[in-house]
């Protein structure tokens, strides 16, 4: 055994030290670390197919804030804003073009996502069920309401979904339009949520998969923003009024036009003219696609909902709404001119798009009512037929001009192009129904009707709007408090999960 | 006595000092894998965030314009020589480790001097084509020198890192990816199953 001297004692010390402050060292780094897994992190583990918009709040509260205000309805501009409008009132016309079918009821100018839910319950098209399987709709019209859709769709079959009345599923649609229906709650990532749209994608050979995200950006709207039809004639799902966009041949209106006529299809037989008529419900992202921005790579979302920054983080702004009411950080990102100056060039293309859509309406009101004329007077079927289909094609090309309300922004010249095609068409069914109308022994002019007003016109097509207003009265009292119900209970039991945890 | 031999210990003491050695040698690298320090010697971004309070710089920088194209160190670091890049680096960590395990990091990280050049002239590496201007400097006077005499921030206040970047201004660290590595899949499978099995 050597001798202890001092310098070992010294050199005992210094490493006992150096080892304690190594130590140290070590555990500051695992508890800052540790502190890492709490700091910046999301309050809530999102499930897929979270319908609630407000816990998804939790974790994104610039966009989710942003969201909330869709609830604004005090913008207007020439052509929309985010007003409700009542349109037939607006446009008398349109309650003749529509006789026989649901819009001629009520149609509104849209408003936020926010009321998706809230709109479709209240408008009069949805009529008023007493109870699960009554009323007009079928459960398909849910489709573009609610992140409550993929959930349910996930849950209890596509088909399913499709299958049924709308008031079927009226405790299980409660959320409106939000963060689910385009998000992916683990990476954020956009997703398509909605079949018809990959469907579609496969009807025209091609891979939803391959979009680029700028692509993305406008897809997520193109679930919803886009012309469709309820086929119930598919192959292995008779019966089921299936969501299908009629987009194998193309997109333009002759393409789809001659898809409807291929197959037969008709949404409705028109009241006064009993023409085989087409609705256009609203072919924004197919316009689009036809405009100078899309061609330029600008997607829905750069002017639709632009960036914007606060508290020094640049976020997407989900204030989804008409560019019009935010110039600064939609159109003047790439147009230097004053916003005065590019609105006032918005509303121009929008003018003169709207004076020929106006001649446009009062011919096809003219034809609708000469071919019921004719009708009257003892025409044969064989004798409308082409007429019919005359006054098919040149009210399905005006809606689809029409429907997207953006569109004469959009694309004016595709836009200006169908409105003539649709003049053309309707110019001929006038002539032959003139000729038509001449041999019956009626040769002069069948005089323009009085539709001045909303109220006139209704009553011109025999609708009556009390009579559909007390009943509307009637289930907003009784049926809806009860969907109300059954949706709180269910959403109580969902339970929210907290994110961190020690684990 | 050489100095080899003045600290090797007496031969019945090698077995328990090789030990201690060991002890603190192991004891180290736990320290350096602990604290991801290998991290350090690459470029990627995420490095900088090993430690959160400089989480507010990775999300402004991530929604910025310079996201696609620089990283960090791209600014930050010198790029004349490499030696002076590392150097620079290491002088830079380890002040920030020093900080960051006191505790003493403020609410908004600012730079310091040295780092005020560093990054002035990274800004005129990559933009040499928008700073100078043979025309200019012919016929404006003072060009240069209005040019050269002040920091590229004082203008240009919001780049890359936005004007308010305070450890409380940033709310939840969940990003979407980065569009460079986007999911290739946007449909989710329950669809592609359900659509498969009905065909």
């Amino acid at each position: 055994m050597a001798s202890i001297k001092k310098r070992h004692v010294l050199l005992f010390f210094a490493t006992a030290v150096a080892a304690f402050l190594l130590s140290l060292l070590a555990n500051s780094i695992i508890s800052r670390k540790t502190e890492s897994k709490f700091a910046y992190q999301p309050m809530v583990q999102l499930a897929d197919n979270e319908p609630r918009n407000q816990v998804w709040g939790e974790n994104f509260p610039r966009q989710y804030q942003s969201f909330l205000k869709t609830k604004d309805t005090t913008f207007q501009s020439y052509q929309g804003g985010s007003k409700m409008v009542d349109m037939l009132d607006k446009d008398p016309r349109l309650v003749i073009l529509w006789a026989g079918y649901a819009f001629s009821k009520e149609y509104n100018a849209p408003r936020g996502h926010y009321y998706a839910v809230d709109d479709i319950r209240n408008i009069l098209r949805t009529g008023a069920p007493t109870g699960p399987g009554t009323g007009p709709m079928p459960s398909t019209c849910w489709t573009c309401k609610s992140p409550d859709v993929p959930r349910l769709m996930n849950e209890i079959g596509i088909d399913e979904f499709y299958s049924g009345k709308w008031a079927d599923k009226g405790s299980e649609v409660v959320n409106a339009i939000g963060c689910a229906d385009c998000h992916n709650p683990e990476t954020m990532s956009l997703r398509i949520t909605r079949p018809a749209l990959i469907e579609a994608f496969e009807a025209m050979g091609k891979d939803i998969n391959e979009s680029s995200h700028q692509e993305m950006r406008s897809l997520v709207c193109a679930q919803c923003h886009v012309e469709y039809y309820f086929n119930k004639d598919l192959p292995g799902k008779e019966g089921v009024p299936y969501l299908v966009f009629p987009w194998r041949d193309g997109m333009t209106v002759e393409a789809m036009e001659g898809y409807y006529d291929e197959i037969n299809f008709s949404d409705w037989t028109h009241a006064v003219s009993k023409a085989p008529m087409l609705k256009a419900q609203h072919p924004g992202y197919e316009i689009y696609s036809t405009g100078i921005h899309a061609k330029r790579g600008v997607s829905c979302a750069d002017c639709h909902m632009p960036y914007t920054s606060e508290g020094g983080q640049k976020f997407t702004d989900h204030h989804i709404q008409s560019p019009l009411n935010n110039v600064t950080n939609s159109c003047q990102v790439c147009h230097r001119q004053d916003k005065e100056d590019l609105v006032a060039d918005v509303y121009t293309r929008q003018q003169k798009i709207g004076e020929n859509m106006e001649k446009l309406e009062k011919v096809l009101v003219r034809l609708h009512l000469e071919a019921g004329k004719a009708w009257e007077l003892g025409a044969s079927e064989e004798n409308m037929k082409e007429i019919l289909q005359d006054i098919r094609h040149a009210q399905w090309r005006w809606d689809y001009a029409v429907a997207s309300h953006g569109a004469s922004f959009h694309s004016p010249v595709e836009v200006g192009r169908v409105v003539s095609s649709a003049m053309e068409v309707a110019e001929e069914g006038r002539l032959k129904l003139a000729r038509l109308l001449a041999t019956l022994g009626f040769n002069q002019e069948l005089p323009y009707p009085d539709i001045s007003t909303k109220a006139k016109a209704q009553q011109l097509m025999g609708i009556d709007r009390a009579a559909l207003e007390k009943e509307k009265e009637e289930f907003k009292k009784n049926i809806i408090p009860k969907w109300l119900e059954e949706a709180k209970k269910r959403e109580e039991n969902m339970g929210m999960k907290k994110a961190v945890s020690m684990k | 006595m050489s100095f080899l031999k003045r600290i090797t210990p007496p031969d019945q003491w090698i077995v328990p000092v090789t030990l201690v050695c060991g002890l603190m040698a192991g004891l180290g690298f736990y320290v350096l894998r602990v604290s991801n320090a290998v991290s350090y010697l690459s470029d990627d971004p995420k490095a900088c965030i090993n430690c959160h309070v400089m989480t507010p710089e990775y999300i402004t920088w991530d929604h910025s314009s310079h996201q696609s194209v620089t990283v960090c160190n791209d600014c930050h670091v010198p790029h004349n020589n490499v030696v002076n890049k590392y150097y620079f680096k290491a002088m830079d960590g380890l002040y920030h480790a020093s900080i960051y395990t006191m505790r003493m990091e403020p609410q908004t990280i600012t730079m310091r001097e040295p780092s005020q050049h560093v990054v002035q002239n990274n800004c005129i590496r990559c933009h040499m084509d928008q700073v100078t201007d043979a025309k200019m400097s012919a016929w404006v006077e003072n060009h240069e020198q209005n040019r050269t005499s002040r920091a590229c921030w004082e203008c240009h206040r919001e780049t890359p890192h936005g004007r308010v970047k305070s450890l409380a201004a940033i709310g939840a660290f969940i990003e979407p990816l980065s569009v460079r590595q986007q999911q290739k899949e946007f449909v989710p499978d329950w669809i592609k199953q359900q659509l498969k099995s009905s065909k």
